[in-house]
């Protein structure tokens, strides 16, 4: 049984990736592709580039949320709940606010670098919380202080937000609801760099996360440069999410929820976790979307929304569920 | 000849309050040394200094004459495996799977598990008895079978020196005693080196060649195991009362607390 699971998980994934532009307010076919009408035209400036674009979304915070939930050593912690997405979204929506527009050794765009700046204010935000603290410190105080960075950052969010013309105002309000529409290929440009990053370093740190979970006086006497790897995958964390953010908002709790289930799925062997993550991800962020395409149609929900509504309930369900139980890491 | 391990004047001082005051030790090879002493003594503290975990904030640690500032947390890892107090009661890892991170050091970057990592890591799982368990989650163990495990780990990691930190703290007679004999067997057997922390001068007694006793971040006293077992010395390092009960065909008489005895 064990061994179907990770088959499972990659298929499956890529069956919601396959399907997903076919389903929605118009019906369209394998045949549709080649069509020279409107119909090709839907789904191949919108429905694929999508379906790939929440792919690659998914994929991207679900492996965030894995990395950080062994950084942390809890499975409650992700990008989105200790406010990184929040201060990424913060970062562009500054760039929004002001029009900033420049290009960073021409792979970031200063959305892009904006909302990676953003990120990096919030990881130092808790990180220091965490240093201060010894590294000792409680669940509760963990959550507490990502609390308190997203509302910082949701405030001066507001801040920005009240202040600008009427047109800005809607651009950086409907974008920090997140969302994955976009016409075109152009929106992967940043998207799958920031996925292969923190595939890239996930993989390449995978020992080192598995003794990390094992907790630092372990991890270090097994010869794991702790600090070293902790800084360098806070950066890939802060810049992959940043990245992603700049294209699609912050989208909550996928890297919450993905990562998660993957463990309870596959264990907690970071080589594993790391394919079952991004695949999970993937699938899960595309199924996601496709629900808030269709379930009200001809309107369509953001889909940050909606996965923020399946999250805060699941993420309630595990809080209710790990207080009985009293543990961190089944 | 150079010790395996020497720390020279070691100090450690921690936002101002002093843990560790110049404290001067060395570990020969095959030597089993223990450090004794009360609660808050800085016992742990000297050992994460030992073992390059903390770094003194006065004072050298070396290690086969190398400074351990210069090393690379790999290269300790090579020479120091380490069994740690506590922490490892939640670990999702199956025992296998936990006991083969130790071969971390060992590993190339993207390497998978050679053929000699996996012949190491189930020596060590059938040295400790673990092999019947290799598949439990170690959050499933009980405290005596945890133990093993981790005492496994620490062989697989296959270096000169093995730091223990309290070992029987939480662990039952039976536990503790095959624990114990699984240590002396290692320390004898393939002549590894152990370097043991504890608060109970027992197990220092029984199996440990050299004892150094710390008293408030300071080396009070150190010298051959047997010299341990003077209750008046142990008094003034306690602050309380001790007996020497003699048994039968003992090793070493067993230390008890006055108080405790009656």
């Amino acid at each position: 049984m064990r061994r179907l699971v990770m088959p499972s998980i990659i298929v499956l994934s890529l069956v919601c990736l396959a399907t997903a532009p076919f389903i929605g307010m118009q019906s369209l076919s394998l045949a549709d592709i080649a069509d020279e009408g409107s119909g090709g035209r839907i789904l191949r400036e919108l429905r694929i580039p999508r379906a790939l674009l929440g792919w690659t979304t998914g994929a991207t915070l679900s492996l965030c949320g894995m990395v950080f939930q062994a950084l942390f050593r809890n499975s409650l912690a992700s990008p989105d709940m200790l406010g990184v997405s929040t201060g990424a979204a913060f970062g562009a929506v500054v760039s929004i606010r002001y029009g900033l527009s420049f290009t960073l050794f021409g792979l970031l765009s200063s959305l892009s670098a904006c909302s990676f700046l953003g990120a990096m204010a919030a990881v130092a935000t808790i990180c220091a919380a965490w240093r201060l603290r010894g590294g000792g410190i409680s669940e509760g105080t963990l959550l507490l202080s990502g609390v308190a960075v997203s509302f910082l950052f949701s405030s001066l969010n507001m801040i920005l937000q009240y202040g600008g013309g009427y047109v800005d105002t809607f651009r950086m309000m409907r974008w920090s609801m997140g969302g994955i529409q976009t016409v075109g290929f152009s929106s992967l440009g940043a998207a799958v760099p920031a996925m292969l990053l923190i595939l890239f370093m996930a993989a390449a740190f995978s020992r080192e996360l598995d003794l990390m979970v094992c907790g630092e006086e372990i991890a270090m006497s097994r010869g794991v440069q702790v600090e070293r790897v902790r800084w360098l995958l806070f950066l890939a964390v802060s810049l992959s999410v940043g990245m992603n953010v700049a294209v699609c908002g912050p989208i909550g709790f996928v890297g919450l929820v993905a990562p998660h289930i993957c463990r309870s799925l596959v264990g907690a062997d970071h080589a594993r976790l790391c394919v079952a993550s991004l695949f999970f991800g993937g699938g899960f962020l595309v199924l996601c979307d496709t629900a808030a395409r269709t379930l009200w149609a001809p309107a369509e929900i953001p889909v940050g929304v909606l996965t923020s509504c399946i999250g805060s309930a699941f993420f309630l369900w595990l809080l209710i569920a790990r207080g009985r139980r009293n543990d961190r890491w089944r | 000849m150079t010790p395996l391990l020497e720390a020279r004047s070691v100090g450690l001082s921690v936002s101002g309050s002093v843990i560790l005051e110049d404290v001067s030790l060395s570990v020969g090879r095959g030597e089993f040394v223990a450090v004794i002493g009360p609660n808050g003594a800085g016992k742990s503290s000297l050992l994460k200094c030992l073992g390059g975990l903390v770094r003194p904030t006065s004072g050298e640690v070396l290690l086969e004459g190398r400074p351990l500032g210069r090393l690379s947390g790999r290269d300790i890892a090579r020479k120091i495996a380490w069994i740690p107090q506590t922490g490892t009661d939640m670990l999702p890892f199956a025992v296998r799977d936990f006991v083969a991170l130790s071969r971390y050091a060992w590993r190339q970057p993207f390497g998978g598990e050679s053929r000699s990592d996996r012949e190491i890591v189930d020596e060590a799982l059938h040295l400790t008895e673990m092999s019947g368990l290799a598949e439990r989650r170690m959050f499933s163990l009980s405290g005596g079978e945890r133990q093993r495990a981790l005492l496994a780990a620490a062989l697989a990691q296959t270096s000169e020196m093995l730091f223990l930190d309290e070992p029987a703290t939480s662990l039952d007679y039976r536990s503790q005693a095959e624990a114990a004999a699984l240590v002396d067997r290692v320390n004898r057997e393939r002549g590894i080196s152990v370097v043991m922390v504890t608060h109970d001068v027992n197990p220092a007694l029984r199996s440990a060649d050299r004892v150094f006793a710390l008293k408030g971040g300071i080396l009070a006293h150190s010298g051959e195991a047997r010299l341990f077992a003077d209750t008046s010395l142990l008094r003034e390092l306690f602050g309380t009362e001790f007996l020497a009960l003699d048994g039968e065909g003992a090793r070493a008489p067993y230390i008890a607390p006055r108080s405790m005895v009656g």
